[in-house]
């Protein structure tokens, strides 16, 4: 078996039991539906319109997730720069951080619905608080981690301030950076679907609650499949990226489990 | 005429650590001198260098360079650290490196390719200007950052073990290569090392330092001249009974029993 | 002697300003909710909060609440971190196993454990059976993964020292394999247990379990401000709670990386 085949083999196998448990074990389950019609309603929510749409539910999640990393990304990003930047800011804020981070995002659901109602703004704030912490810690940690003698080569050649951030901070933080955005991509989406799943009634989290609650276990599925797809995607080309931009900063492409 | 010293190290002493690393010591270091300083680990040899660049404030005592005191890191000043591959930018070709210190001196762009394409072709890579350093050798990557040095046009450079990591070959070519470099430049080199052989085949004058000194025994163990002709070779000079005279009387401040 | 003094002193010193940063902020929120910047219904007072969260725990009802949860997610964590362990073993030990599995693991990693639950509503109802299946199943997977990993990062040098001294394969599972995954385990584990909190309070929430999650978002339906932030406050404490508990559980088994 050519080796480009074999990570197919086993999802295959499992497909094709589930298949067969579904049409020969529990026909005509309210929970379980073969993968084979699982696909065609698949098909058919793609040319659907409206609450049905694939594309309108798939994009609504994406708008909100990017929204909200967006806001998340961008406020840790600059908060945790200065307190990289400053050991004083950081040792004053340790305790206020230490506080607020554990508080897990899903916590803020309710709170988000009340002051938002349904829709893209309570989304996308739950993702932004999500995504928040992690980019704080990691941009702070990127910063600590420039490696000091490049500062001290700065320092030796008399780089002006503006240059020591702009010549060796940034670029010798980017690979770094790029880790913590991938690590953020993955967790806007994620929170993005569990809060849709939770509450809010929109995106491929609803329309996968929706086709549970009428029943329609094919459809159930084929969103499942579809969530599980956008996510490997989407997690695999910012991948790519982080990886590509490791190479270009020169370091051996860093290998990160999340 | 006798002309100022360039360096000066007026009892120059530090505490690190909660111990007396370096007692205080005085010499000088005259314009175009190669001073070498050897001794054993501990000795405070790379301290006394990082704190005539100005990296470090000694506890006590001053140095004086043309006269001023030392307070900081000067672009007259060039060092050349041990670590190559983390003193370079890795995302930065060779000859992006090298216009980094133009761009710190505020050099114009136009001027910079100039300059660049001269040091290059005074260490010999001119061929890997677009190179990035992760390409190189180590020797070569430390020739990277001695023409990053020189591309600063500085009267004295300062070297911290610069060719400790490198191989026994590559490490002798870099030493003709900086023994030319400063006999055609007329540049003042403070070299710190712990190989006694390379420290006599450079310098004019080798300073050895004690580790771990006391009212007794200070830092500052003995100071020799090296009255050894040049150019020197790697093979001749090193058979002369001067040299093996010298290397004698210096061994045992490498920390020998 | 001078130079231990002024670290304790500084240790002192940054204590101090993080605390009055802390209450900086905490004087931020009374200010903001006593000046009605948001309204009352959206943003309580500080003491109206610590009112309800008073009340609610003497009264019983949030600490009812709370153990629920509490138990919900310990529980499923428990199971997961066990079954993600002896299943993690078996596939990272047996290099079989991994060519043939691992791609699709890598393909279930980036699916939220939540989207799990409308089938399992589907399959089991809604109980709080259902919940805990799914916490379970859900807060296994980076427990797994992580096991996975660990297992397959053992040095070749170590592997070629199990060879040379012929140890059977569970050996070199039990000896070498698990305790070099441990660091890698115990991350899984950590990560585990944020899963199995979140997956805990949305199935509350959608299964109408009693527990934390239901609580809050009956409060948010009733516009009953104080209660929702209590919740939030007490959900943040377990979540507090849950990873000091981890540090502990870390730093006593990883003694050996800090000498």
């Amino acid at each position: 078996m050519p080796p480009v085949l074999r990570p197919w083999v086993f999802p295959l196998l499992l497909l094709l039991l589930l298949e067969a448990a579904a049409r020969w074990l529990v026909p005509g389950s309210d929970a379980i539906a073969p993968p084979s019609q699982a696909l065609l309603a698949f098909g058919r929510a793609l040319t659907a319109s409206g609450d049905e749409s694939v594309l309108q539910a798939t994009r609504f999640t994406l708008i909100s997730a990017s929204l909200g990393l967006g806001l998340g990304a961008a406020l840790g990003l600059v908060l945790g720069l200065l307190l990289g930047l400053s050991r004083r800011a950081a040792s004053a804020a340790f305790l206020s951080i230490e506080v607020l981070r554990p508080v897990p995002s899903v916590a803020l659901i309710p709170l988000a619905m009340l002051v938002f109602g349904f829709g893209y703004r309570m989304e996308f704030s739950v993702v932004a608080f999500a995504t928040f912490w992690p980019l704080l810690i990691l941009t702070q940690a990127a910063v600590r981690q420039v490696e000091p003698q490049l500062l001290e080569v700065a320092r030796a050649l008399g780089l002006s301030p503006w240059q020591r951030a702009t010549q060796i901070m940034l670029p010798a933080m980017l690979p770094r950076l790029f880790i913590a955005l991938r690590l953020g991509v993955s967790i806007a989406l994620v929170v993005a679907v569990t809060v849709e799943i939770a509450a809010n009634p929109g995106g491929m989290g609803y329309a996968m609650m929706i086709a549970q609650q009428s029943l329609a276990p094919d459809l159930m599925l084929a969103w499942l499949f579809w969530i599980g797809v956008v996510g490997y995607a989407i997690n695999a080309a910012t991948l790519r990226l982080q990886r590509s931009i490791a190479r270009r900063m020169g370091e051996p492409a860093a290998e990160a489990s999340p | 005429m006798s002309e100022a010293p360039l360096l000066r190290f007026d009892s120059v002493g530090i505490h690190l650590g909660g111990r007396e690393i370096l007692s205080p010591t005085s010499f000088e270091v005259a314009r175009g001198e190669f001073v070498c300083i050897i001794g054993p680990s501990g000795c405070g040899k790379t301290t006394l260098l990082r704190m005539a660049a100005g990296f470090l404030r000694p506890g006590c005592g001053v140095t004086l360079r043309h006269g001023k005191p030392v307070v900081g890191p000067s672009r007259e000043v060039a060092f050349v650290f041990q670590d190559y591959g983390r003193a370079l930018l890795p995302w930065r070709t060779v000859a992006g490196n090298i216009s980094l210190a133009l761009e710190a001196a505020g050099i114009a762009a136009a001027q910079r390719s100039e300059r660049i394409a001269r040091v290059l072709a005074t260490v010999g890579l001119s061929e890997h200007a677009t190179t990035f350093p992760a390409q190189l050798s180590g020797g070569m990557q430390q020739r990277v950052q001695i023409a990053r040095c020189l591309a600063q046009e500085p009267e004295l450079i300062m070297m911290d073990e610069p060719f400790g990591a490198l191989d026994a070959m590559t490490r002798e070519g870099l030493q003709d290569e900086i023994s030319r470099l400063v006999r055609s430049t007329g540049l003042t080199v403070l070299f710190v090392t712990h190989d006694l052989e390379e420290a006599i085949y450079l310098s004019d004058r080798v300073i050895a330092l004690r580790a771990n000194p006391s009212a007794e025994k200070p830092s500052l163990a003995a100071m020799v001249e090296v009255k050894i002709p040049r150019p020197r070779d790697q093979l001749l000079t090193k058979e002369q009974p001067e040299f093996l005279r010298l290397r004698r009387e210096l061994y045992r401040f490498l920390g020998h029993p | 002697m001078r130079a231990a003094r002024t670290a304790s002193s500084g240790r002192a010193r940054a204590a101090i300003e993080s605390l009055l940063v802390a209450a900086a902020l905490l004087a931020l929120w009374w200010f903001a909710s006593h000046q009605q910047w948001l309204s009352k219904v959206f943003l309580p007072t500080p003491e109206a909060t610590l009112e309800s969260l008073l009340q609610g725990l003497v009264r019983g009802e949030l600490s009812g609440f709370t153990l629920a949860t509490l138990q919900r997610m310990l529980l499923g964590w428990l199971l997961a971190s066990a079954i993600g362990v002896g299943l993690g073993a078996l596939i990272g030990a047996s290099s079989t196993a991994r060519i043939w599995i691992a791609p699709t693991l890598e393909f279930l990693r980036p699916l939220p454990a939540s989207a799990l639950l409308p089938l399992a509503i589907s399959l089991l109802g809604l109980s709080n059976g259902m919940v805990l299946a799914v916490v379970a199943f859900g807060a296994m997977w980076p427990v797994l993964l992580a096991t996975v990993h660990g297992l397959v990062a053992v040095h070749v040098g170590l592997r070629q020292v199990a060879t040379a001294l012929q140890l059977s394969r569970s050996a070199f599972v039990f000896k070498i394999g698990l305790p070099n995954a441990l660091p890698d385990i115990l991350a899984g584990m950590r990560l585990s247990m944020t899963v199995s909190l979140i997956v805990a309070v949305v199935g509350e929430m959608i299964a109408s379990q009693p527990g934390l999650g239901q609580a809050i978002l009956l409060a948010a339906r009733s516009f009953r401000a104080s209660e929702l932030f209590a919740g939030i406050v007490l959900l943040g404490g377990m979540g507090f709670l849950s990873n000091a508990l981890l540090s502990v559980l870390e730093a006593a088994f990883l003694k050996w990386q800090r000498p």
